[in-house]
């Protein structure tokens, strides 16, 4: 699946870009602040329907701008190539249309065009919060699969209401009646044991992407584990109806908390997964670099496994992840961009120069664009040193990048 | 700063309490309004003042209509043996357009929804019960002071044989065999289903659910993940 052409309509920083991608890499270069990761979140919202960022969808629109609208020509294996357009209208919400026609659900969207993202906020993924890592789950699995992201968002309401009547009772200083509690936790239960046997399941088949992942960023022989910290111990071929029992144990154990609290404290919602390098607990005793190569290992292996899953190269966004990466891994990343094993990517950066052995390699495939803080609106060009297949010279010029701020083209032309 | 007369603004302000109408289609429409005749303009104004003034509720089966009780409960060729329980009039309407169904139907006025403020007791759950079971009462666990029930006598006074073909509750009423629960397949329509399940569990009818899945017509491969394992869920013999 390749994405051959992108337009940015009042997003962010831009006011009106388009522009063509190459089937391979696509460095996107230029100073900070020009608008290089507006263009990956565009890119996401085409996938995903929202950004990677945490940032409101209203933000996204440029300022004074009614909406914004991101659309890309995107090509498929052995099928006529489709228009995906995403429009945010404030206080409208969200509209996607495929070739024209519009999707009855956003969530139809996801898993069409499979994304992954390496950006600087990886490091959240063994370093942060537990939230971090059930996301980064819940992203996967809902791309793969999209009975998982219906039964994620029918689990998250059933939990709001369920909670409702243990806050409203909680109020009332009384105990929640069960004929009022019990219909809601029976529905909790059974959507929430389907999330814990699609978590566990996925986590089993991973364990390898994981694995291969490690292997090709570091050399050291390490071994990579994630362990599925959920509502019970479970046995690893538990079935849905093990762990419904098993859930409902546990709102049971809790019943007198719940009440006291006025909120739900079992299931899929407080699941946490340990990292781990052989026994080395990664979030607790992992040094600078196994936080940063474990979290990248994670990423790749979320390529690996989308692709295999859904038959298909999903995009690569990565957003300044060159920037605090050491030569040699920066070198293997490099490799791996350019190699069969990943299709598509988009790396944004400061500087041109390093990723020139990378776009010197096969001209036709790969691409530079340049992204300039425009008067009042950002400017995307071809860099025509790198444009993909009518690329000019493109020897010889690799040593000219010099500071970061290596970027204008002036004289190159 | 006011460009437009504050009657429109004010007609605009009234359309967009209705729902899926933004503020843009409020304007169109009260654009609309404004170059519409006179006698229109009243026809619809009468149209909306009588649907609250003259219709009224079927004391049966909560259903909207002109008459009490409403023409299905009061009609015998309809089977009151069996009942389908519906969230709102608009879904017995589209049932009704199927011309399938023969037998009688109750109108709950929504589903359980603690975040909206609707617990059983703002459903006519009791009232569904009742007319399974008239000596049904109200022993809902709830905090809040039960309100009064019926007594037993009443309700067989209710059912006058005189009434001719009102379906009442009462011991010369038909017993009800089955209760079709057709409310809508998400978190608050399932949940209602269940605690209406687990409210008539005690008596002695069959209650059954609609069943979710394909469309008819709709192609296997063209239908998405989430239906597709729905439909497997719900699958049934071989006719």
């Amino acid at each position: 699946m390749i994405l051959h052409t992108l337009r940015l309509r009042s997003f962010r920083a831009h006011a009106e870009s388009e522009f063509d991608l190459a089937p391979s890499v696509n460095l996107l270069y230029g100073p900070n602040g020009a608008g290089k990761t507006n263009v990956l979140e565009a890119v996401h919202y085409l996938c995903l329907t929202k950004s990677f960022t945490a940032s409101r969808d209203r933000y996204a629109v440029r300022t004074d701008a009614p909406y914004f609208e991101v659309e890309g020509r995107v090509g498929q294996v052995r099928k006529e190539p489709m228009t995906v357009k995403l429009a945010y209208v404030p206080g409208e919400g969200k509209s996607v249309f495929v070739n024209g026609a519009e999707l009855d659900r956003l969530a139809d969207l996801v898993g069409l065009l499979p994304v992954v993202v390496f950006s600087p906020e990886d490091h959240d993924l063994t370093a942060g919060g537990p939230s971090e890592r059930r996301r980064f789950v819940n992203n996967i699995l809902s791309q793969a699969r999209s009975v998982y992201m219906e039964t994620l968002m029918k689990y998250r309401r059933a939990r709001r209401q369920r909670n409702e009547v243990l806050r409203s009772y909680k109020k009332r200083s009384a105990p929640p009646p069960d004929a009022l509690l019990a219909p809601w936790t029976e529905k909790l239960v059974g959507l929430g044991s389907r999330i814990v046997h699609r978590r566990q399941q996925f986590l089993q088949a991973f364990a390898d992407d994981l694995e291969e992942a490690y292997r090709r960023i570091d050399a050291v022989a390490e071994r990579p584990t994630i362990e599925y910290d959920t509502i019970a111990d479970l046995a690893p071929d538990a079935t849905p109806d093990d762990i419904e029992d098993a859930f409902r144990a546990a709102l049971d154990r809790k019943q007198g908390q719940e009440r006291d609290r006025g909120t739900t404290l079992a299931g899929p919602q407080r699941d946490e997964l340990i990292f781990r390098l052989d026994d080395l607990e990664v979030r607790r005793y992992g040094s600078q670099g196994q936080h940063r190569t474990f979290a990248m290992a994670l990423k790749l292996a979320q390529y690996f496994y989308l692709q295999r899953r859904n038959d298909t190269e999903p995009l690569l966004l990565l957003d300044d992840a060159f920037g605090k990466l050491d030569a040699e891994r920066t070198g293997v990343f490099l490799d791996l961009l350019r190699s069969d094993a990943v299709g598509q990517s988009l790396v944004t950066a400061t500087r041109r120069g390093p990723f020139e052995p990378a776009l010197d390699a096969e001209p036709a495939s790969h691409r530079a664009l340049q992204v300039q803080p425009g008067d009042g609106a950002a400017v995307v060009a071809p860099d025509p040193e790198y444009a993909g297949g009518d690329a000019t010279a493109s020897n010889g010029v690799a040593s000219a990048s010099g500071g970061p701020d290596a970027t204008a083209p002036t004289s190159r032309s | 700063m006011q460009y437009t007369s504050e009657s429109v603004e004010a007609l605009v302000e009234q359309f967009t309490k209705l729902p899926t109408i933004g503020k843009k289609t409020a304007r169109r429409l009260a654009n609309y309004v404004l170059k519409m005749p006179q006698e229109e303009v009243e026809t619809i104004a009468s149209a909306l003042r009588s649907v609250k003034e003259d219709v009224q509720r079927c004391s049966t089966c909560y259903v909207v209509a002109d008459q009490d009780p409403c023409p299905i409960c009061s009609s015998d060729k309809r089977d009151a043996s069996t009942i389908c329980v519906v969230e709102e009039s608009s879904d017995l309407i589209a049932i009704e357009q199927t011309n399938e169904y023969r037998g009688v139907y109750h109108v709950l006025g929504g589903v359980i929804s603690p975040l909206d403020g609707v617990g059983p007791d703002d459903l006519r759950v009791h009232e569904l019960a009742a007319r399974i079971d008239p000596s049904f009462e109200d022993t809902a666990a709830d905090a809040a002071p039960a309100p009064e029930t019926m007594p037993d006598g009443e309700a067989d006074d209710d059912a006058d044989p005189s009434e001719n073909g009102q379906v009442q509750e009462g011991e010369t009423a038909a017993p009800v065999d089955e209760v079709i629960l057709a409310v809508n397949p998400n978190v608050e329509g399932d949940t209602t289903a269940y605690y209406i399940t687990q409210l008539l569990e005690p008596f002695d009818v069959r209650v059954t659910r609609i069943a979710r899945g394909l469309p008819i017509g709709g192609d296997l491969e063209y239908a998405d993940e989430a239906t597709l394992s729905r439909a497997l869920e719900g699958r049934g013999h071989v006719d």
